[in-house]
């Protein structure tokens, strides 16, 4: 089974960017629009891995973070979790890993560089 | 006339077409790179041409990207002095060291020459309104030429930028914003208000022609040295448009055949202690750098916590069998008087730093009495009266 990776991003160019580069690693991609969304389908589809955009329409993604480290199953409690902004505000990249994101990834997101991070988590299957 | 014919992915290879607006590949978000018709200047042109021309980075015009010379805005950028440091070359028993002393451009620094190559590209694109986050100078420099240009500015600086940079910006009728935050947070700003409202970013390397005037510091070390290019080029990094331009420089020159001896310097880039991704990735061997948390030092134009362009800079100093140094704010301080008191230099501190790498690459005897060294220094002190020292 290919490794499942949740994309959380409400811009859909950068979704789709993203899916093609992830797909064509042999990981299955799956997306969250929104915060909420995001945290229902973390606890349904149990990612390998989750790409978090910080600056999302209702839960932002600190939000989303913490909610998922203080996740009761132990899987979705230490999935793995890259962080991805515009680097809009102060203290983006602080603020990520005091949420419990593993790693923090600025846009635009060299896709080299988006394999590359990943595969340090999940070797990729392609 | 320009012999620019190519816009190429760095990563993937993919080309664009450099008649149209680009800024990086769409594909893989990686930046763009120009190419020229090799070929065509190797037929049409020699190097004694070009060394006879009057003084200034446009006598390389075919290796610049823009088409029509009535774009090219020129304020007197290129040409700059590489000068023997012989009382401190003395001290570290080094036969030639020298400073590329890039203070004396137009606005005081090195930014001149990539943003007088970017600014002209978008006047002849036909863009009216141009953005960059900055972390002084290149703010500085962008302002200048896109008032020369008759171009619209918007420029996003750290609110601890020195003063000169801002008032310098501020006078040539940019609009200038202030953050709290540093050059990546002013990038992330700059970013959401040219998506809004149609500013094109000039940011390093999200558009593909900084880069292009940056690289003719490496035409002008070659010719100075008669097209035998140093042993080691010693180079602060924040952006590191310069180190990737010289490297890119170098190619071209190598494939003109203009090259009396092929040999690549080594290349060292130097950082602040306070924000050194490059130096972390590099002796982690990694492609890529992580993103530095809390980046502080003097040296202003080093606070880059991570660059856009990372892989490029780590590419070219493992290519040249060079290193990545850190030094400290101390360690740059007292390089910077170093420089005024033997060798009446008022250096950038960024431009200081260098010479405070070269004091540890003597001691660790990196580096060998009779090679040739250069240390850039990027840019004039006099910009950072009101930083405390």
């Amino acid at each position: 089974m290919p490794y499942k990776i949740l994309y959380v991003e409400d811009n859909h160019d950068n979704q789709l960017i993203v899916k093609k580069a992830l797909e064509a690693r042999g990981y299955h991609f799956i997306w969250a629009q929104n915060g909420s969304f995001a945290l229902s389908m973390a606890r349904k589809e149990k990612p390998d891995l989750i790409l978090l955009d910080i600056n999302l329409p209702d839960v932002d993604g600190y939000e989303v973070a913490r909610k998922i480290r203080k996740s009761r199953r132990k899987k979705l409690r230490y999935v793995p979790i890259i962080a991805l902004t515009a680097n809009a505000l102060r203290g983006d990249a602080e603020k990520a890993l005091a949420a419990g994101c593993d790693m923090y990834i600025a846009k635009p997101i060299n896709i080299r560089e988006l394999w590359s991070r990943v595969a340090n988590f999940l070797p990729n299957t392609a | 006339m320009s012999y620019l014919n190519n816009l190429k992915c760095s990563e993937c290879g993919k080309s664009y077409d450099p008649t149209l607006i680009q800024t990086y590949c769409l594909d893989c978000q990686a930046p763009l790179l120009a190419e020229y018709d090799i070929e065509a200047i190797r037929l049409s042109l020699d190097k004694d041409i070009i060394r006879q021309r009057p003084r200034g980075m446009w006598r390389w015009k075919e290796l610049l990207p823009v088409l029509n010379h009535t774009n090219q805005i020129y304020l007197g950028e290129g040409d700059t002095p590489l000068l023997r440091l012989d009382r401190v070359g003395e001290e570290y028993g080094l036969k030639n060291l020298y400073t590329k002393d890039e203070s004396q451009n137009p606005t005081g620094s090195f930014k001149a020459r990539g943003l007088a190559s970017a600014v002209s590209k978008a006047k002849e694109l036909g863009i009216q309104k141009i953005i960059i986050p900055t972390a002084g100078n290149a703010g500085g420099a962008m302002a200048a030429y896109a008032a020369r240009a008759g171009i619209e500015a918007c420029i996003f600086m750290p609110r601890d930028t020195p003063l000169a940079n801002i008032e310098e910006s501020r006078i040539a009728g940019a609009q200038v914003i202030l953050i709290d935050g540093l050059i990546s947070e002013a990038a992330g700003m700059a970013g959401v208000k040219a998506r809004e409202e149609g500013w094109f970013d000039v940011s390093t390397f999200k558009e593909p022609y900084r880069v292009e005037g940056k690289k003719v510091m490496g035409f002008e070390l070659a010719e100075t040295f008669g097209w035998k290019l140093p042993d080691v080029i010693i180079y602060p990094t924040g952006g590191g448009t310069g180190l990737v331009g010289m490297w890119k420089a170098f190619d071209e020159l190598e494939k003109l055949g203009w090259l009396e001896d092929t040999s690549r310097p080594r290349m060292v880039s130097v950082q602040s202690d306070g924000c050194a991704p490059i130096v972390a990735a590099f002796e982690k061997k990694m492609p890529f750098c992580d993103y530095w948390i809390h980046a502080q030092t003097i040296a202003v134009g080093l606070r880059v916590p991570k660059s856009f362009a990372d892989f490029m800079i780590l590419r070219s100093l493992h290519e040249s069998k060079g290193l990545a140094i850190a030094v400290s704010d101390t360690e740059i301080l007292e390089a910077q008087r170093q420089l005024a008191i033997k060798e009446g230099i008022f250096a950038a501190p960024e431009g200081a730093a260098t010479l405070a790498a070269l004091d540890k690459l003597v001691k660790n005897k990196w580096l060998q009495p009779d090679e040739r060294v250069v240390i850039f220094n990027t840019g004039t002190g006099l910009k950072y009266l009101n930083i405390p020292n």
